[in-house]
């Protein structure tokens, strides 16, 4: 036996102070209130009579104290709600896990979803459940798993604000032994199950075409010129009409019918030349289909703009030919000394040369200058190599900067800058510095050498330096593909947005942000002026296959449940009740109390 | 408000004109009789039976009828009624109280006895005697009367025994004795009246009660206090207790009543709100008063 709202040594502390004080209020007593009458001869006649069964008086009044302290203890006992094993079992553990997979949103033959029976299986054990049971509840994404409670409607309110999601299903830690662990789900994508799990299967086989595939992609040859690749699969046992529409934010509409023989695919091309830029939603249609989840696939088109870019220098021709061969350039070159800010502009490249004052847009700085708002050069080193940089980061992601040589860059102080490539371990030599991401102005790139002192113009990596560069500061670009559930995105502090346009929870982790994403749609993630979107679908084949489960249910899954249902302390309150109503009867109802004549 | 008032002196004369109405009849012979005696004033005649003073044989009548016909003559001597009225402290309860009610009932009797030219002897007792009226006789002594009973002091424990002994040890001549008492004696109701009965008085007993008495509301534990002894007694009342002592109040009267038949005693109980010329009547009934 052990005590859940006292220490056995705080129990066994109040029963003694509660028993002491009953026994001696017991002799201490009541003062007795004080009655003249004409005359007491017969009373005491009466006293004499009742008191020649005196003996089996005594008992009573003995029983009567027992009574007293007996439900003064079992009140206590209440109090300290003791759990005691022999009454109503150990306190036995259930663990109860729902599968949270995406494919538990499929809808069942009586129109509700598999998700729904499992909740309603799940709070179905919970009722049953006695006092001696304490439950766990866990999902099989990770998102949710409490601790053991004898409280149900914790249980029940912790698998009410569960929901599938896709994210990498795991079964959760079994810690104790002896707990019974029950597993509803319908046995489509599930993680590895340990041994003695029982199962309460919600499967049942429903028809499902789903997009499996959905992705705006440009072709190298021509970058502005893009089109969506659409992939719809049959997961029934028949074949599906389906009706594929493709719309994007204006007028446009591509509208296509194909009929998909069972467990195969319809894949196609989509021109999307005479959408305008914005999201893209593909959505497809047809009779009898489970799950909608992944009926609707989004993606992003980039708005065909070019940047307008001003090259500040006294000329440089290999920048000049790098930055006119992109194609999403729009190239304007001006000499240092004609340079004025200019609010058309998108980005600028300040090649030797820097304002004294920041300007409003972006801009790359080439070579080490001594104005405000960068930092100063402290000194001058002589053939620095790039010995490490920061191939993560998307200025520099594809590149290659081995072979590049560098015969002088200036030294600076690379405090609170973003150093994406450095020569040296101990002190590093900055090369390629971005500014902080915390900084609340625009982005800008410098690099601590010219051009002329590096061969790094006729290295295959500049162009792709370049072309990084101006993405990275702001270019539209495509939607990054996610699926449903917990997204990462690769930017710092972003703010994100729902498809709904209201603002997500998001948290910084390392270097990105983690958010969580349960419906599909295009979000956004906005950061320092910089905006990315991401597609969150639904399109992976190991949830849709809906028919995939193999699983069989373990018969009839009931929690053994103990004689007694209620905690010990309703019991002992009642037995105190009861010998409340049998002392009345033994004492106060028919019982004279003790004559004596003074 | 006044013990005996107009109101009460009404009630009483209504008491004198019906105890006369009722009784005269029935009892008139016999009173006659008890009181023939060696007066001087001629009575009346009855037949001479063996055993009569031939001494009061009418001869010429003899001669006349030649019958022996014997003359009755008045009996001078009046009767003497006794009211023993117990003024112990018990007597103080009630609502009325006992003693008041007591000394009512003693009122109206009184009046009676001296309207009918008896002689009226009022005494109080608790432990011993208290007070003691000389003996009146005659209407107009009822005030005297009134005078005594409004003057009483209540007090002290009961003992009949010790006040009747030290009153009949005197020289008194038998008489009725109205003893009008609760009777809770801790020496037990008999003692007092065994010394009435051993001076060989007439005896009427009226046994007063209160409703406290007879039903007390009493529940929980109480300290019961005698009034007259001040003996106290732990107890808790239940309802088991309280049906205990109705069956021992009950058991009391029954004992009393017996004992009263027993030695041809006239018994009367009442409770101090029973309207107290009812009782009076109650009184004539029992054929014991007026003789």
């Amino acid at each position: 036996m052990k005590f859940l709202a006292l220490t056995g040594l705080e129990t066994a502390l109040l029963a003694i102070a509660t028993a002491g004080a009953i026994v001696a209020l017991y002799f201490l007593k009541l003062r007795h209130r004080r009655l003249v009458i004409p005359s007491s001869l017969l009373w005491q006649r009466v006293l004499e009579r009742r008191e020649e069964r005196s003996l089996w008086e005594k008992l009573r009044r003995i029983l009567s104290v027992l009574l007293a302290v007996a439900i003064g203890l079992l009140m206590v006992f209440a109090v300290a709600r003791p759990q005691i094993a022999s009454l109503t079992g150990a306190a036995a553990k259930t663990l109860i896990v729902l599968d949270t997979s995406p494919s538990m949103l499929a809808r069942m033959g009586d129109g509700r979803t598999r998700w729904q029976h499992a909740t309603e299986a799940a709070k179905a054990l919970l009722k049953t459940g006695g006092a001696g049971l304490e439950f766990r509840v866990a999902d099989t994404s990770g998102q949710f798993d409490m601790p053991f409670t004898s409280d149900a409607a914790a249980a029940q309110r912790t698998i009410d604000n569960m929901r599938p999601v896709a994210s990498t299903a795991s079964f959760p830690e079994v810690d104790e032994a002896g707990t019974q662990v029950i597993l509803i789900s319908d046995g489509v994508s599930l993680p590895a199950v340990p041994n003695g799990v029982r199962r309460i299967s919600v499967f049942e086989p429903a028809s499902n075409a789903g997009i499996t595939a959905f992705e705006v992609r440009s072709a190298p040859s021509a970058p502005l010129a893009f089109e969506a690749y659409l992939e719809v699969t049959n997961f029934g046992k028949e074949a599906r009409k389906t009706s594929i529409t493709i719309s994007g934010a204006g007028p446009e509409r591509i509208t296509r019918d194909a009929v998909i023989p069972p467990g195969q695919s319809f894949s196609d091309l989509f021109d999307l030349s005479k959408f305008a830029g914005g999201g893209i939603r593909a959505a497809i249609q047809s009779d009898g289909d489970a799950l909608a989840a992944d009926d609707v696939a989004y993606a992003y088109l980039p708005l065909n703009k070019k940047a307008r870019t001003l090259l500040v220098t006294k000329g440089n021709t290999y920048l000049q030919t790098a930055l006119r061969l992109d194609s999403y350039v729009d190239l304007s070159v001006v000499d240092p000394k004609e340079y004025r800010e200019d609010p058309a502009v998108d980005a600028y490249v300040f090649d030797g040369f820097a304002p004294a004052v920041q300007p409003a847009r972006p801009a790359l700085i080439i070579g080490a200058q001594s104005v405000p708002w960068l930092k100063s050069p402290t000194g001058m080193v002589d053939k620095p190599e790039f010995s490490t940089w920061t191939e993560d980061h998307p200025v520099m992601q594809y590149l290659s900067l081995h072979d590049v040589s560098i015969s002088r860059a200036a030294k600076i102080d690379a405090a609170n800058l973003t150093v994406l490539a450095a020569s040296g371990q101990k002190p590093q030599i900055p090369l390629i510095v971005a500014s902080s991401p915390t900084a609340t102005g625009p982005r800008w790139i410098e690099l601590t050498f010219d051009l002329q002192s590096s061969d790094f113009p006729s290295h295959e990596s500049f162009p792709v330096f370049i072309d990084n560069v101006l993405t990275w500061f702001g270019r539209d670009q495509l939607a990054l593909p996610r699926t449903t559930g917990i997204v990462e995105v690769p930017i710092l502090n972003a703010q994100i947005s729902g498809p709904d346009g209201k603002a997500v929870a998001s948290q910084a982790y390392i270097d990105r942000t983690v958010f969580d994403a349960p419906e599909t749609g295009l979000y956004v993630a906005t950061t320092g002026g910089h905006r990315q979107y991401i597609a969150v679908n639904l399109t992976n084949r190991q949830y849709l296959d809906i028919n995939r489960s193999t699983w069989t249910a373990s018969p009839a899954v009931r929690l053994a449940l103990p004689f007694f249902q209620h905690e010990p302390w309703f019991y002992l309150l009642g037995l105190a009740v009861v010998l409340l109503i049998l002392e009345w009867f033994t004492y106060h109802h028919a019982m004279s109390g003790k004559s004596r004549c003074d | 408000m006044p013990l005996f008032d107009d109101e009460f002196l009404k009630k009483l004369e209504y008491l004198s004109i019906i105890s006369k109405r009722v009784f005269a009849g029935h009892f008139k012979a016999e009173r006659r009789a008890r009181r023939h005696g060696t007066g001087v004033e001629f009575a009346d005649y009855r037949a001479y039976v063996a055993g009569d003073d031939f001494r009061h044989l009418d001869w010429k009548a003899y001669l006349r009828l030649n019958k022996l016909i014997l003359r009755l003559f008045e009996e001078e001597e009046d009767l003497p009624i006794y009211f023993f009225v117990d003024t112990s402290q018990s007597m103080t309860y009630g609502s009325p109280s006992k003693l008041d009610y007591a000394r009512r009932i003693a009122a109206a009797l009184c009046y009676i006895g001296l309207a009918n030219l008896d002689r009226a002897y009022v005494v109080t007792y608790a432990d011993k005697i208290r007070s003691e009226l000389p003996p009146q006789r005659g209407k107009g002594r009822i005030f005297k009367v009134f005078r005594f009973l409004e003057d009483v002091t209540p007090g002290g424990e009961t003992n009949a025994r010790e006040a009747f002994k030290t009153y009949c040890t005197e020289a008194r001549r038998r008489g009725l004795a109205v003893v009008i008492s609760d009777f809770m004696d801790p020496a037990g109701f008999q003692n007092g009246i065994d010394i009435l009965r051993h001076f060989r008085h007439d005896i009427f007993v009226i046994q007063v009660t209160s409703h406290e008495e007879v039903a007390p509301v009493l529940k929980g534990e109480l300290v019961l206090v005698d009034s007259e002894s001040n003996l106290s007694r732990e107890i808790t009342v239940t309802p088991g207790v309280l049906a205990a002592y109705r069956a021992e109040f009950a058991r009391f009267g029954e004992e009393f009543e017996a004992y009263c038949a027993k030695y041809q005693l006239g018994y009367l109980r009442t409770v101090t709100d029973y309207p107290f010329e009812e009782l009076v009547l109650k009184v004539f009934r029992q054929g014991r008063f007026l003789k």
